[in-house]
């Protein structure tokens, strides 16, 4: 399989201050035809990825990377007129909240006919024949009179179904879906979800899945990094991922998305909050709220040095983690020898 | 059409309702009509009975009041608004000539203000915090309290006895038009220009624009096919009621420049109690306020859709 997306240590500063990494050194490969779930908490980072990816970060916010590669582009060489270009062509964009990303004042056709006849170079008509053919293969009913409402006239699954057929529209070679089921019900989620997934597979498109969800993204990914503070904490196949986590975070998230009251008929949480990725320390960025590195007694290293992405022994070798106590083996020889995983 | 025809009912209703009240007010001014009609005329506060009957007889101001309104109404539903007190001439005559010089002059004061302050506006909102920004801002707001006694004849002075490039008053022509025109666009043009900056701050920062840049759409088409059509409502609305306040007519500008318009045949028919030159012209400037609301929910309607369609879910 050829990488179709190729992010190399993206990292996003506040400005010109270096100390404000609200993304920090992040490495990601997507494969042709592959679904990659990118996971975290909000305010991990995980939209600001996707943002960053196409180069729509909001004024303040400064991204590098050592490379932004899709489809054999260099995105980071990319001119603003070739942007354009492969924003809607070569990238489509799901977002969350999908009512609020149309244009209260256009109609669905429009919206759809827009990438139609600018990628396509359809003529009036022929946009608005293709356009009504779309809707109808996503999903939507009556597509011809849905073509003519409003976005306030749609519920959220048809407001993410016409999202889902304008980022068709330019014929994606990678679709970005930031959390596009987080505001829909339960069952519609689960349409939705089929939805990607089959159009996906009849497309050959990638797809970079973003989700705080692992429930959700078990359903979809075909791998899995998780994010925590701006930081890949753990990379690896989906199935391996969940069935053993290594990063104790990895671990937190499985817990929690389990929904299993525990003997006080509590659910777990993970104690303690993310802090902002702004006040970093030297160490690891999970170190004060994890147990594990409390537990092998690793609490002074953990705080002093933040590990590497490594493998973590046991499974795939494309399986990595960011973590002293799980890679023993990627500890600095000047660091107490850890003990045994936890 | 439902809507449109809907409108048009309140607009009737509102009409019936203000031509009333308007038609009463100078009877509930202490003081005899007739009286009053001799005093602006010949200026006589000795009037001689006689001269009174006739007149009440004239203008039937002895008969009851509602069927002194009922023939006034359906004279105005003919188009007959009786005779003035003073120049004896027909109402309809000097209101139709008024009115259509103010309605000149404010629909060019009001482009002309839209013209500069939605580029403007939306400039500053697109280079909001730069200087270009504070610029905008702080200027536009020195603007609002900037009297039009003053900025009249500053610009008289410097255009038409210094530079000697426009006429200094009169209504004859597009010359005579511009200095009553950027006299009056200074303020709404202020206005406007901060409105749009801060719908336009607000559009920018919605989530449809950056989904509009996210399919490929560059930053200018995006302002132009999803920014400037959600962010020019609420300047509809102020437009709207400019609109509406400037067709009353400015008796400042009226009557520095010497233009025969709205303002200054209402404020001489106070002055020379030309009773049914003020109810008319009242009653024509309340319809005329009515009709522009309506007009402007009909354009509200058709630029905005959340007015217009049905809000149905599924």
């Amino acid at each position: 399989m050829n990488a179709l997306l190729t992010v190399d240590n993206l990292t996003v500063r506040a400005g010109a201050d270096p100390a404000t990494r609200i993304l920090d050194g992040v490495s990601l490969t997507i494969h042709e035809g592959e679904v990659l779930a990118l996971v975290g908490e909000s305010g991990s980072g995980k939209s600001m990825t996707a943002l960053a990816l196409i180069r729509l970060l909001p004024a303040p916010l400064v991204a590098e990377a050592g490379a932004l590669t899709v489809a054999g582009e260099d995105l980071l060489a990319a001119g603003e007129r070739r942007m354009n270009a492969i924003r809607g062509g070569t990238i489509g964009m799901l977002f969350q909240q999908p009512k609020r990303m149309l244009d209260p004042t256009a109609t669905v056709g429009a919206h759809v006919a827009e990438p139609l006849r600018r990628f396509g170079r359809l003529s009036r008509a022929a946009a608005r024949r293709a356009t009504v053919e779309l809707l109808a293969d996503v999903g939507i009913p009556e597509p011809r009179r849905r073509a003519r409402a409003y976005a306030h006239q749609l519920s959220g699954g048809i407001a993410q179904r016409v999202m889902i057929a304008t980022a068709l529209a330019g014929q994606p070679r990678l679709l970005i879906a930031d959390e596009p089921t987080t505001a829909l019900d339960a069952t519609v989620e689960a349409q939705i979800l089929r939805l990607i997934a089959a159009k996906k597979a009849e497309l050959g498109m990638s797809v970079l899945f973003i989700s705080h969800d692992l429930r959700v993204v078990s359903a979809i990914a075909d791998r899995i990094a998780v994010m925590y503070a701006g930081r890949i904490v753990e990379q690896g196949p989906a199935a391996e991922l969940l069935a053993a986590p290594q990063h104790p975070y990895t671990r937190a998230l499985v817990e929690c998305s389990l929904l299993r009251p525990d003997e006080h008929g509590e659910l777990y949480a993970i104690p303690g909050h993310a802090g902002p990725a702004l006040s970093l320390t030297a160490g690891c960025r999970f170190q004060p709220r994890c147990a594990a590195s409390h537990a092998a007694r690793l609490e002074h290293q953990c705080a002093a040095a933040e590990p590497e992405l490594a493998f973590s022994g046991g499974g795939s070798a494309d399986h990595t983690t960011r973590c002293w106590v799980a890679s023993p083996q990627a500890a600095p020889s000047h660091a107490a020898q850890p003990k045994e995983q936890v | 059409m439902t809507f449109l025809v809907k409108r048009l009912m309140v607009l009737a209703v509102t009409l019936f309702v203000v031509s009333f009240v308007v038609f009463l007010i100078p009877y509930l001014t202490p003081g005899d009509p007739a009286r009053k009609i001799l005093r602006a005329r010949v200026g006589d506060l000795d009037a001689d009975p006689e001269a009174l009957a006739g007149l009440r007889e004239t203008y039937g101001l002895d008969r009851p009041l509602l069927v002194q309104y009922g023939d006034w109404l359906g004279g105005a539903l003919r188009g007959d608004l009786g005779l003035s007190y003073t120049s004896r001439t027909p109402v309809v005559d000097m209101l139709g000539g008024a009115l259509t010089v103010t309605a000149v002059l404010a629909i060019s004061t009001l482009l002309l203000a839209l013209l500069v302050a939605v580029p403007l506006g939306s400039l500053a909102a697109v280079r909001r915090g730069t200087p270009v920004d504070t610029a905008i801002t702080t200027v536009t707001q020195a603007f609002v309290a900037v009297p039009e006694y003053w900025l009249a004849p500053v610009l008289v002075l410097v255009f038409s006895l210094q530079l000697g490039v426009l006429p200094s008053a009169g209504w004859e022509g597009p010359a005579s038009m511009v200095l009553p025109c950027l006299t009056l666009a200074l303020r709404p043009m202020s206005y406007f220009t901060q409105v749009t900056r801060a719908s336009m701050i607000d559009v920018l920062g919605s989530p449809h624009i950056t989904a509009a840049r996210a399919r490929g759409l560059g930053f200018g088409a995006t302002m132009l096919r999803h920014g400037v059509r959600n962010a020019l409502l609420p300047v509809l609305t102020l437009f709207s009621l400019w609109l509406a306040g400037l067709l009353g007519g400015s008796v400042v500008v009226e009557v520095i420049f010497s233009i025969p318009g709205m303002g200054r045949l209402l404020y001489e028919s106070v002055v020379n109690n030309d009773v049914p030159a003020i109810q008319a012209g009242i009653v024509s400037l309340v319809g005329l306020a009515v009709l522009i609301t309506t007009l402007t929910d009909v354009v509200h309607a058709w630029v905005n859709p959340t007015v217009r369609a049905p809000h149905v879910s599924g």
